[in-house]
C-alpha cells in the first residue's frame, strides 16, 4: 500500500472528521479567493500607463507579500489540525511500523489535498466575488473586467497555494510528536534573547528618525512610498520581536487581577506561551500598523494642501492609497480570523480529553470556552491597541496632521479595525469545545 | 447495608439501571445502594459496564432506564435522572468529587490553582479559594508544591492534587476511576491511603472502579459486574463480621 493510497484513506471526507475538514478547506478557499482577487487587482494595474505602473505594481506586490505570511501560518495550523483530527489513525500507523517520515508525508499530502480542494473552491469564490471586486476604483475608474486573470495565472496560483501549504504543513508537523500511542504537541518554551531587545530598540529609533523626517521625503510620491514601504518592513520586524513581550506583560497583569475561573485560566493560557499567543494574532498588529501608518500617509496625501500632478495619473494616487489601505486591512483581518479559527480548532481537538474530563468534573463548557476566547481576544486587543498607539507615536506629526486634515479617512480606518476585531471574535467561536467535540462523538 | 450506622438512607440509591450502546448492553437492570461513609469498589472484566455504572451514578451520562436518587444529609432527595444536563453539571461540581486515572489537571495552572478552580467555579472568591486550596494541599503532604505546575509534579503528587481538588469543595461522594492505575505499586498504595483517609475517614462515600483486587480489598464493599449485570456483592470480611455482630 503506497503513501498516496494511505493519504487518501485517512484524508478522504469522513463524518468523524467533517468539522475540521470543512473548516480547513473553507479557510484555504477564502485565502485563495482573496489571493486571486489581489492578484487580479495587481494584474489590472498592467493596463495603466507605464509611469503609473512603476508606482502601482510595487505596491501591489507589497500587498501580495503581506498575504503570504498569514497563508503560511494558516497552512501550518491546517496541517496540525489535519493531524489532530486523524490522531488515532496516525498513531495506529506508527504502531504498525510506519516510520515518522512516512507518517509526516501522509499528513503533508493530506494537508496538500485539503489545500487543493480549498484552492479549487477558492477559484469558484473568486469568480463569484470578482464582479463586486471589479467595482473597486483605481485611477478614477472601477477595475472592471481587468480583474479576471488569465487561466495560466489561476493554475500557477493554485499550485503555489498547494506548495506553500505543503511546506508550512511540514514545518507545522515539527511541533507534533506522532508516537505509536498518541499524537502530542511539543511544548517548548522559547527563551527571549537580549539580541531581540537590542534589535527592537534600534528598530524603533530608526523608525522614529525615519518618520520624524518625513517632511524631507514629501517632494515625490515615489520617495514617500519607498519610505512607507521600508517603514512597514522595519515596523513588522520590530512588532514580531516586541509582540511576545507585550503579550506576556499584559498576561501577567491579567493574572494578578483575575477573579473568575475563566479570567484565571485565560491569563495562564496566554502566559503558557506568549510567543504562540502572539503568533496567532500578529496579523492584527500588522493591520493596526498598516491602518495608522498607511492611513495617516494616505490621508495626508489626500489633504487639500497636497495636490500631486493635477490632470495626470498622479492625482488619483492619494485616493488609491486609501483604497489600498482599506483593502489590505480587510484582507489582513480575514486571514487572521481564518488562521485563528483553524489554530483554535486544532487546540480544542488537542485538549479534547481534558475538556471532556473537566466537564465531567463539573466545569461547564461555557467556562472553558470563555477562557479560550479571552486567551485570544486579550492578545488581539493588546496587539491592536498597543501597536496602534505605538504606530501613532512613531508617526505623530503625520498622524496628528491626518486627524486634523482628513478626519473622515481616519474614522473609516478605525472603524475597519474595530470590524476586523469583531470578525476575529466571530471566527474563533467555531472552536467552541462543546460544539466541536460534539461533532466528533 | 442500605443505611449507615446512624440510620441515614443510602446516599446513592440506583434502581433498574439499563444502558445500551447500539447492540451492546452496558448496564442490564442494576440495583445498587451505597451508604454514606461507605467505600465501594466496582470490579469486573473490560467491557463489563464498570465505567458506565460509575458515570451513571455520578450523573455524567444518563441511563436509558431506571432511577438514581441522591440523599445528602440535611438536603432534599434529588432524582438525578430527572435533571437536565446543566443541572447535572452543577450537581457534580457542588456535591461530587472525582479522581480519574489521568488526573485531569489543567496543565497551565499551578497545583494550588487547580484545586482552587473547583471552588472558584462554585463562586468562591479567588483569595479564599486559594487559601482553602493551600490548606487542602498541606493536609495531603504537598506543602511547598503549591506553585508548581502540573508537569513539574510526579504521578503520585499529581493524583494527590486531584484528591485535594475532589475534597476541597466538601463533596460527600467521591468517584474514582482507576485512581492508582497509572502509578507504581508503592505510590499507588500511598495514594489509595490518602484517598481513603480523605473520604471514608471523613465520613464521605467513595465509589471506585478498579481492576486491581488489592485496591478493591481496601474498600468496605466490592461489587462484581459481568455483561452489565451485578454478579456478586460482598462486604469486606472485617465489615461482614461487624454486620453479622450487629444482626
Amino acid at each position: 500500500m503506497n503513501i498516496l493510497h494511505l493519504s487518501w484513506m485517512f484524508g478522504r471526507p469522513a463524518k468523524s472528521r467533517m468539522a475540521p475538514q470543512i473548516l480547513t478547506a473553507s479557510a484555504y478557499a477564502m485565502v485563495s479567493a482573496i489571493l486571486l482577487i489581489v492578484l487580479g487587482g495587481a494584474y489590472s494595474f498592467t493596463s495603466f500607463e507605464l509611469e503609473a505602473q512603476g508606482t502601482y505594481l510595487p505596491l501591489a506586490i507589497f500587498a501580495v507579500v503581506l498575504l503570504v505570511v498569514p497563508l503560511l501560518v494558516l497552512g501550518s495550523a491546517a496541517a496540525r489540525l489535519s493531524a489532530r483530527s486523524n490522531d488515532r489513525a496516525l498513531s495506529s500507523l506508527r504502531l504498525l511500523g510506519a516510520t515518522g517520515a512516512q507518517i509526516s508525508l501522509v499528513a503533508v499530502l493530506q494537508a496538500a489535498g485539503t489545500a487543493l480542494a480549498g484552492a479549487l473552491a477558492g477559484i469558484a469564490l473568486y469568480f463569484l466575488a470578482a464582479p463586486l471586486a471589479s467595482l473597486i476604483p483605481f485611477q478614477g475608474a472601477p477595475i472592471g473586467s481587468a480583474i479576471y486573470l488569465p487561466l495560466w495565472v489561476l493554475a500557477v496560483a493554485v499550485a503555489a497555494i498547494v506548495l506553500l501549504s505543503a511546506g508550512s504543513a511540514a514545518a507545522g508537523l515539527r511541533k507534533l510528536v506522532i508516537t505509536p500511542l498518541a499524537v502530542a504537541t511539543r511544548s517548548t518554551v522559547p527563551t527571549p534573547s537580549w539580541l531581540r531587545a537590542v534589535i527592537c530598540i534600534g528598530g524603533i529609533l530608526l523608525l522614529y528618525a525615519l518618520f520624524s523626517n518625513m517632511g524631507q521625503f514629501m517632494q515625490s510620491i515615489a520617495a514617500i512610498i519607498a519610505v512607507i514601504a521600508g517603514g512597514f518592513g522595519l515596523g513588522l520586524l520590530v512588532m514580531n520581536l516586541l509582540g511576545p513581550y507585550l503579550v506576556a506583560k499584559v498576561g501577567k497583569g491579567k493574572l494578578r487581577k483575575a477573579s473568575t475561573p475563566q479570567q484565571l485560566l485565560a491569563a495562564r493560557m496566554i502566559l503558557e506561551s506568549p510567543v504562540e499567543s502572539w503568533r496567532q494574532v500578529s496579523g492584527v498588529a500588522m493591520a493596526s500598523f498598516v491602518a495608522v501608518v498607511g492611513g495617516s500617509g494616505a490621508a495626508l496625501m489626500a489633504s487639500p494642501g497636497n495636490e500631486f500632478g493635477q490632470g495626470t495619473w498622479m492625482e488619483h494616487v492619494p485616493a488609491d492609497i486609501v483604497t489600498g489601505v482599506l483593502v489590505t486591512l480587510a484582507i489582513s483581518f480575514i486571514c487572521v480570523a481564518a488562521s485563528a479559527a483553524i489554530s483554535q480548532s486544532a487546540s480544542t481537538l488537542d485538549r479534547a480529553p481534558l475538556y471532556r474530563g473537566l466537564n465531567r468534573l463539573g466545569m461547564p463548557y461555557t467556562t472553558m470556552n470563555a477562557a479560550r476566547t479571552k486567551s485570544i481576544m486579550i492578545p488581539a486587543l493588546t496587539a491592536s491597541i498597543g501597536f496602534a498607539i505605538a504606530s501613532t507615536i512613531l508617526v505623530l506629526p503625520l498622524a496628528g496632521a491626518a486627524v486634523l486634515l482628513q478626519p473622515l479617512t481616519v474614522i473609516t480606518v478605525i472603524a475597519c479595525v474595530v470590524l476586523g476585531l469583531l470578525l476575529v471574535r466571530t471566527a474563533i467561536s467555531v472552536a467552541d469545545p462543546q460544539k466541536l467535540l460534539a461533532s466528533r462523538e | 447495608m442500605l443505611e449507615n450506622s446512624l440510620g441515614h438512607p443510602p446516599v446513592l440509591d440506583a434502581r433498574g439501571l439499563y444502558r445500551s450502546f447500539g447492540s451492546t448492553t452496558a448496564l442490564n437492570g442494576i440495583d445498587l445502594q451505597i451508604a454514606l461513609g461507605q467505600s465501594l469498589a466496582i470490579m469486573g472484566p473490560s467491557g463489563s459496564g464498570k465505567s458506565t455504572l460509575l458515570h451513571a451514578l455520578a450523573g455524567i451520562e444518563l441511563p436509558d432506564a431506571g432511577s438514581i436518587m441522591l440523599n445528602l444529609p440535611g438536603r432534599a432527595p434529588v432524582d438525578i435522572q430527572g435533571l437536565k444536563d446543566k443541572a447535572r453539571t452543577k450537581l457534580r461540581r457542588e456535591y461530587f468529587g472525582f479522581v480519574f486515572q489521568s488526573g485531569l489537571l489543567i496543565p497551565e495552572l499551578t497545583a494550588e490553582e487547580n484545586v482552587a478552580m473547583a471552588l472558584m467555579i462554585n463562586g468562591v472568591p479567588r483569595n479564599a479559594a486559594i487559601a482553602s486550596a493551600g490548606s487542602a494541599l498541606a493536609e495531603l503532604g504537598l506543602t511547598g508544591m503549591e506553585q508548581r505546575r502540573i508537569g513539574q509534579l510526579s504521578g503520585g503528587q499529581q493524583q494527590r492534587v486531584a484528591i485535594a481538588r475532589a475534597q476541597v469543595t466538601g463533596a460527600m461522594v467521591v468517584f474514582a476511576d482507576e485512581p492508582t492505575g497509572a502509578l507504581d505499586s508503592t505510590t499507588g498504595f500511598e495514594v489509595l491511603d490518602t484517598l481513603l483517609r480523605c473520604t471514608v475517614g471523613a465520613g464521605k462515600s467513595l465509589v471506585m472502579v478498579t481492576h486491581d483486587p488489592n485496591v478493591a480489598a481496601r474498600c468496605d464493599r466490592i461489587v462484581q459486574l459481568q455483561d452489565g449485570q451485578l454478579t456478586s456483592d460482598s462486604l469486606h470480611p472485617s465489615n461482614a463480621a461487624k454486620d453479622g455482630a450487629q444482626q
